[in-house]
């Protein structure tokens, strides 16, 4: 296949499944974000919730302060909501099995399991570090901020596309050309 | 009560997790596929989450009250430095590892072994930019923080 074409056939890593429709899966993330704030006054934000795992243990101010601890009844059970919905699509989808694959990272990149470790701690701490020194992430600039109109999120989310695509480019396109 | 709403954010969160794994939004290789422009199925979700998202959020704090008729209060984010900064660092992230915040803890359901360091990193991250805040305080223009009164 020519290397710029594009890709009409991406498939889950996940078993190879096919994706559903993306207008239905926006759907879906809209009404969820709506009832968060219609139902309990709270606004969709997944990478506070890093945060809430660290104030269970860590003392200093900046994780006992009120945004993190007034959100934590919500955040943690949504996070582990999360998980499980990743373990059902596996369970209903194919079966769920540990594994290692990665998809293009296996064909273009080719680490093995110490390497991609190392890859996905690394990327952990830019993800970790810069969504909280950004003050939120895809869900709550990119989708809430966003939605919301709210100039710092359009900022954030053309930052962190911006960065991605850079990234990415780099990687696939001159890296491991 | 407690209860109930606890099991709705468990409900809420478990549609959410199911729809990123299922759409590609918490997939290495369409996060991929999206920064390099080959596929975009994620942008098509973005760009229909924030279109019907919008309406909705303006017509719910319009209405100023939720379901069970307490105040709407959005708590809106300050843009400073660290907005900019934060962003880029977090889109690198981002690209590496495939997965946005979220998603890390929808592929380490979906059994995806290299998702612990993922969550491993983003923990050691996020501990890192809590210790070193205030010190990072003037350089980004980072807000005061707010502390309930513990004494």
């Amino acid at each position: 296949m020519p290397r710029y074409a594009v890709d009409l056939d991406v498939t889950l890593i996940l078993n190879g499944l096919p994706p559903i429709h993306w207008a239905i899966a926006g759907a879906i993330i809209a009404a969820i974000a709506l009832a968060l704030l219609l139902i309990a006054n709270r606004r969709l934000g997944l990478s506070t919730g890093l945060e809430d795992i660290c104030s269970l243990v860590l003392e200093q101010p900046y994780f006992q302060r009120s945004a993190v601890t007034s959100g934590r009844g919500w955040r943690l059970p949504f996070l582990i909501g999360l998980t499980l919905g990743g373990f059902l699509s596996a369970v209903l989808g194919g079966g769920w099995h540990p594994t290692w694959a990665l998809g293009m990272f296996d064909t273009v990149i080719g680490f093995g399991p110490a390497g991609k470790l190392a890859w996905m701690f690394v990327g952990g701490v830019f993800i970790g570090f810069g969504t909280r020194l950004a003050n939120g992430c895809t869900s709550g600039h990119g989708i809430f901020g966003v939605s919301n109109f709210e100039f710092p999120s359009v900022v954030a989310s053309a930052c962190f596309f911006g960065a991605g695509i850079l990234t990415t480019q780099l990687i696939y396109r001159v890296i491991f050309h | 009560m407690k209860i109930l709403m606890t099991a709705l954010y468990l409900a809420l969160g478990t549609i959410f997790g199911f729809t990123l794994s299922r759409s590609g939004a918490a997939d290495y290789d369409f996060i991929q596929a999206m920064f390099l422009f080959k596929n975009l199925q994620l942008y098509g979700i973005m760009g229909s989450a924030v279109v019907l998202a919008a309406p909705g959020l303006w017509l719910i704090q319009r209405r100023g009250r939720t379901a069970l008729g307490t105040p709407i209060h959005v708590e809106l984010k300050p843009l400073n430095r660290g907005t900019i900064v934060g962003s880029l660092l977090f889109g690198v992230g981002w690209s590496m590892a495939g997965m946005c915040p979220g998603p890390i803890f929808v592929n380490l359901g979906e059994g995806k072994i290299y998702a612990l360091a993922a969550l491993a990193g983003a923990l050691v991250g996020a501990s890192a930019l809590g210790t070193v805040y205030r010190s990072l305080q003037s350089i980004f223009g980072l807000p005061a923080l707010k502390t309930p009164s513990r004494a």
